[in-house]
């Protein structure tokens, strides 16, 4: 029902409408009369060659994109959202699909079945599937920091991350349970692991000790169900010595090799609208909020607003100057030298191969990516 | 000191503020008149100026002499705005501060009357009083209205927050058996599974099936198993049995797309191991529904009391709708409402529905910024029951909340109160009170407006009343104040005192005539001034007495003897006030007169002869106003003399005078019958005193019964110096007439006609006197009456009286100068006839 409801929305957005569609050509020739159509042609025709240098990309390949996030809609996608409703998308000449992500979607492997262009997945498990031979490569790193946590209550005892040895911690599972891996080997845990598939109850009717939970998400569902933060234990992971970059954008390398140009110009829509979503808070949780009442995910603005700010922390960390949506090469060898440590990946691919976004000065990564080939 | 010529110059061409002027020219104003001149000009200027002058003068009574009038003003009015003035409406006059606030009215813009209504605020029993008896009553008023409205609010919200408190406490109570009823339901399957095992699936349908059936607060009914746990070869086996409009439907919810072990109501049930009310959820499924589920364990069978491991759950689903119905049912107040938390905050039921599933009380609060409404939310959590105040955090009108825990599901029912109704009753009994109240005041107002006004009404009669009497109108009435209070006290009182004034003008006014003003004055003013008693002091007396006047009234009609009189002391009385002669007595015709006391005066000798001198001169025009009114022709004689005697109020307290005694007072007396008509004679003392201004016609010698030897007694005819009066020449030395004319004589002893008339004859007139021939011997000084015979038979109407000046004998006849004292008209204008003739 939710896919449905995007699907829809993404036909009939009026923002979104493309000119180039060739079925709307015709429409606009067949109508009026017969001397006026003449004109209209003439016209049609110098409108078209002035169009062409932009919209060249879309009339040689204006394939039908797809995007999903990996999670459901809320502020953490905010750009994407915002590009979307902003015709960010639509003005790069692009005819994107958004999705809906959530439990039981599995956006790696959508990319992987080749049902999805684009998603959004954890650098650390992103770094794993290449690692595992699924060709995936990073457009753009939009979080800089791991925003993970592991929150316990403060009177559970519970207060480094040794104490959590033999206590029963919620984890995400699936794509999102490396980083989790890697802090209990890291630190040489042995904890009761139980799988965490939704929301924070698993932690508030207690069967858990302790919980992983997302700085932006559930640490603020947890404050919002009336425990405040002094009542809480929390184990930041970069604190713990596991500070995986998350959120990045995704494709595979066939498609980027296939149209790169399309790739990018997907990639900085996206950092376009993360910008303006930043720039235009109050605007960008309308957007956020349309969506996630359309998905019916039972949240509130004042939970949006936090995961907002949140994400903006770190997507752009205090004290650096560096432009968003950057992997650079030394979080990445970082990342994958500690995944390769904990015996996580076999053998960590090279950078060039993996990331396909932009330097920090700007450049490109692709045609390094190219000549590697 | 330019200005401050130019000011006194001002204050002359002002005439009234002479004394100002005079102020001004000495002394601080002179300084600060310097700098009010040529300042810039403003809207009041020209009155400003005008008002400068007057300022000098107030400048001078101000405490702050160094300050400008203009400054001083403006500190005025600025103090006076600021209701902290009281330091210079005493010392300046009223007039003159309402023109300087006309001033700085233009000046500072402000409206006339708001001054002038400061002004009559602070200048008036009536509003004085009012305003203090208002402000104490409205003070009263204010603090019992204020007491009483705490005092029942807070009687009123103990009250209310019991009953929230019972509301939510009963509500939540339902609440409570509701899901416990609901919970016993698939606690009872769960139970009943476990002892009789149920293995074949159509009974397991029909089990669930019932529970949706039976149970009107039950919306559906699942039973989901652990992988394999029922129908071995599924991993996932649920079925579910849901109300729908058509009837009771079925759904197996396992499904590629719902994995029902990830639910909450699985994975924590079973984690948990025991029965669990979810968070509110929106199902997808199956009932696609905003529900809560009651989630109870199932085991395997168990063996020997011990609990079998777990097989899959029970679950029992309550839909929102439902509860949202009951709660929504129960009405608080008028306009208040119920809702119900979860533990987590959760809005379960909520009026607004866009609350459910999204927001909680914590995100809420969070948007609104507002601490107490976590610090709320904590507390229904955390707490069995409470009441707080909640402002307008979460409704849009101030309210209460009171809440109570659900504890099955540990939900918390909370029910809003708008403070509004709550404290309905006791604002509407607040607004009778302060309506009251009000009313109150107003009647105290008014009474004590007219309190003050009946206070006031006499005193203002009374005031209008002295400024007529100080205007010097004593024709008051006061009878319209009728009261017996102080203020009726003061007002008799004051009637009482006019009353005294009208006496004392009276006698100001009646003895005025007789007395001079100094000595009413010091009379009625002077403390002792009416204390019997004197003092010796040397003044200069002087004696008038009109010749022969005695003996012409007796042949005159009363009434001429009174206009008579009456023009011819008038004159005399007036010309001695002029000179400040003190009048001692009126005898009839006679004045006795002092100079030199109540008040001292240097020349009292010199100012008595010029007084006398100018008596003597005034009368002729007396006479001649006699003449034309046919009255008889009179002269004057005034005797001048100056000693030491007692002054002082003589006689008893009933009775007595400013008067002069002693022995010179009789020797003027003695000295005055020596004087002719028209003479003024002084005494040796007085002219020793003022040899060198009198100018004496000749000296005589007197020889004065009781005083040894001769005296000395000088005929004055003019004064030199600051008085210079002379009187004017008289032909005195007599002529002889063409023929003499016979006359009748009689002498007078002690002012009395004698009986026999002797025969004589005129032979020679003056203007003043005449020869007369006789033949007995006259003695000289002796008073003689003649009357004028022209033939045997005939005679000119009328008298002559005179005295004898001196006597010769001649051919064994007598021959008499006689001065003529008095004459009638007939014979005075015969008289001139004749000399005429001569």
């Amino acid at each position: 029902m939710n896919e449905r409801g995007v699907n829809e929305r993404g036909t009939n957005h009026p923002r979104h409408r493309n000119a180039c569609e060739p079925g709307k050509v015709d429409a606009i020739i067949g109508c009026g009369s017969q001397p006026l159509c003449g004109l209209l042609w003439w016209l049609l025709i110098l409108l078209m060659i002035c169009q062409v240098p932009v919209s060249g990309l879309c009339e040689s390949t204006s394939p039908r994109i797809s995007f999903m996030p990996q999670w459901v809609p809320q502020a953490q996608f905010a750009g994407y959202m915002v590009a979307y409703d902003k015709g960010f998308y639509g003005n790069a000449g692009l005819d994107v699909e958004m999705r809906t992500g959530g439990p039981g979607k599995d956006c790696f492997a959508s990319l992987s079945e080749e049902s999805l262009t684009f998603c959004t997945g954890w650098l650390s498990t992103a770094i794993q599937k290449r690692a595992s031979g699924e060709r995936i490569v990073n457009l753009a790193q939009m979080l800089q920091r791991s925003g993970l946590l592991v929150v316990a209550r403060a009177q559970s005892g519970i207060h480094t991350p040794e104490d959590l040895n033999g206590k029963r911690v919620g984890f995400w599972p699936g794509e999102f349970s490396v980083p989790g891996a890697a802090c209990l080997r890291k630190h040489r845990l042995r904890v009761d692991v139980v799988p965490n598939y939704t929301t924070v109850t698993l932690f508030l009717k207690g069967p858990v000790d302790a919980i992983a939970a997302m700085w932006y998400n559930e640490y603020h569902m947890i404050l919002n169900s009336g425990i405040n933060p002094d009542e809480l234990t929390v184990l930041r992971f970069p604190d713990m010595g596991v500070d995986f970059p998350e959120d990045g954008l995704y494709c595979r390398e066939d498609a980027f090799l296939a149209n790169p140009s399309m790739c990018v110009a997907f990639a900085d829509a996206s950092l376009k609208g993360w910008a303006y979503a930043f720039a235009h808070e109050e605007e960008a949780l309308d957007i956020v909020m349309e969506y996630a009442l359309r998905a019916n995910t039972g949240t509130n603005r004042a939970h949006q607003r936090w995961m907002l700010a949140r994400i903006k922390d770190l997507m752009l960390p205090a004290g650096e100057g560096r432009p968003m949506g950057i992997l650079t090469r030394q979080d990445y060898e970082r990342v994958g030298s500690e995944l390769e440590k904990l015996s996580l990946i076999e053998r960590l691919p090279r950078y060039d191969d993996f990331y396909k976004g932009r330097s920090a000065d700007g450049d490109r990564n692709q045609t390094a990516g190219s000549r590697s080939r | 000191m330019a200005a401050a010529f130019l000011g006194s110059h001002a204050f002359r061409r002002r005439g009234r503020l002479v004394r100002g002027a005079r102020k001004t020219q000495s002394g601080p104003a002179c300084r600060i008149a310097e700098p009010v001149k040529s300042q810039e000009s403003l809207p009041g200027e020209a009155l400003y100026q005008k008002m400068r002058f007057r300022g000098k003068e107030l400048l001078a009574r101000s405490p702050f002499p160094r300050i400008p009038f203009r400054k001083l003003l403006e500190y005025w009015m600025v103090l006076a705005t600021q209701g902290v003035l009281e330091l210079s409406v005493r010392d300046f006059h009223p007039s003159l501060w309402r023109r300087a606030m006309t001033v700085l009215v233009e000046k500072t813009n402000n409206s006339t009357r708001e001054v002038q209504m400061i002004w009559r605020i602070r200048n008036s029993i009536v509003s004085k009083m009012t305003l203090l008896v208002m402000g104490g009553a409205s003070l009263v008023f204010a603090l019992v209205v204020t007491y009483s409205y705490l005092y029942s609010r807070e009687i009123i919200l103990n009250e209310a927050e019991q009953n929230a408190r019972n509301l939510a406490l009963s509500v939540a109570g339902r609440i409570e058996q509701e899901f416990r009823a609901v919970g016993k339901i698939p606690e009872g399957l769960a139970r009943f599974l476990e002892s009789q095992p149920c293995e074949r699936e159509r009974n397991l349908l029909a089990l669930l099936r019932g529970v949706v059936s039976d149970n009107r607060e039950i919306f559906g009914a699942a039973a989901a198993f652990e992988p394999g746990a029922f129908v071995k070869e599924l991993r996932a086996y649920a079925p579910y049995f849901f109300k729908t409009d058509v009837g009771i439907q079925y759904v197996q919810i396992a499904s590629p797309n719902y994995d029902y072990f990830q639910q909450d109501y699985y994975h924590i049930t079973k984690l948990l191991n025991k029965p669990l009310w979810t968070e509110p959820y929106f199902d997808e499924g199956g009932g696609n529904i905003l529900m809560v589920t009651y989630s109870v364990p199932l085991h395997w069978p168990s063996e020997q009391g011990k609990q079998g491991s777990f097989r899959g759950i029970i679950t029992a689903d309550v839909s929102l709708e439902w509860l949202a119905a009951l709660v929504n049912s129960v009405r608080v107040e008028k306009s208040g409402y119920c809702f119900i938390i979860s533990d987590t905050g959760k809005f379960v039921t909520y009026p607004r529905r866009e609350y459910l599933m999204a927001e909680s009380i914590f995100s809420i609060a969070e948007e609104q910024h507002s601490p107490r409404l976590r610090d709320m939310g904590r507390a229904m959590i955390n707490s069995i029951s409470g009441f707080e105040d909640i402002g307008s955090d979460l409704t849009s009108t101030e309210a209460f909340l009171a809440f109570a825990q659900i504890p099955s599901p540990g939900w918390s029912l909370a029910a809003v109160h708008p403070k509004e109704e709550l404290f309905a009753e006791v604002t509407a009994l607040h607004q009778r009170t302060v309506l009251l109240a009000a009313v109150g005041v107003g009647l105290l107002f008014a009474v004590s407006l007219w309190v003050a006004r009946s206070l006031t009404r006499p005193l203002l009669r009374m005031a209008d009343a002295t400024r007529k009497v100080a205007k010097g109108d004593l024709d008051i009435d006061l009878t319209a104040i009728h009261t017996t209070d102080e203020v009726g006290q003061l007002a008799r009182a004051f009637g009482h005192m006019v009353e005294g004034l009208k006496q004392r003008d009276f006698i100001r006014s009646t003895f005025g005539r007789y007395l001079t003003k100094e000595v009413v004055t010091r009379l009625i003013e002077s403390q002792d001034g009416l204390k019997l008693g004197g003092e010796a002091r040397e003044i200069t007396l002087m004696m008038s007495d009109l010749r022969g006047f005695t003996a012409l009234t007796s042949h005159m009609a009363p009434q001429d003897v009174i206009s008579f009189l009456n023009r011819y002391l008038g004159r005399m009385v007036e010309i001695l006030i002029e000179h400040r002669g003190i009048i001692d007595e009126i005898i009839g015709d006679g004045i006795l007169s002092f100079f030199g006391a109540p008040e001292p005066l240097e020349d009292h000798p010199a100012r008595a002869v010029a007084c006398a001198l100018t008596m003597q001169a005034a009368m002729a025009q007396i006479n001649a106003l006699n003449e034309a009114d046919g009255l008889a022709h009179l002269e004057m004689g005034i005797a001048v003399h100056t000693g030491t005697v007692v002054v002082g109020n003589i006689g008893s307290e009933k009775r007595s005078k400013y008067g002069a005694v002693g022995s010179e007072v009789n020797f003027t007396g003695r000295m005055e019958s020596y004087a002719v008509g028209g003479q003024v004679l002084i005494s040796e003392a007085t002219y020793g005193r003022i040899r060198d201004l009198v100018e004496v016609k000749h000296v005589m010698q007197a020889k004065m019964k009781g005083i040894p030897g001769k005296v000395m007694l000088y005929d004055v005819k003019g004064i030199k110096g600051r008085y210079q009066v002379t009187l004017p020449e008289k032909n005195e030395t007599p002529r002889p007439w063409p023929e003499r004319l016979k006359v009748l004589l009689w002498r007078l002893r002690e002012k009395v006609v004698q009986e026999t008339a002797l025969q004589a004859w005129i032979t020679h007139t003056s203007d003043t006197s005449a020869i007369i021939l006789l033949g007995s011997r006259l003695e000289q000084w002796e008073d003689i009456r003649l009357v004028l015979h022209t033939s045997e038979t005939d005679h000119v109407e009328g008298e002559v009286y005179g005295k004898v000046v001196s006597v010769s004998e001649k051919d064994h006849q007598y021959e008499a100068l006689v001065r003529l004292t008095s004459m009638s008209p007939h014979v005075h204008k015969f008289f001139r006839q004749r000399a005429s003739v001569a």
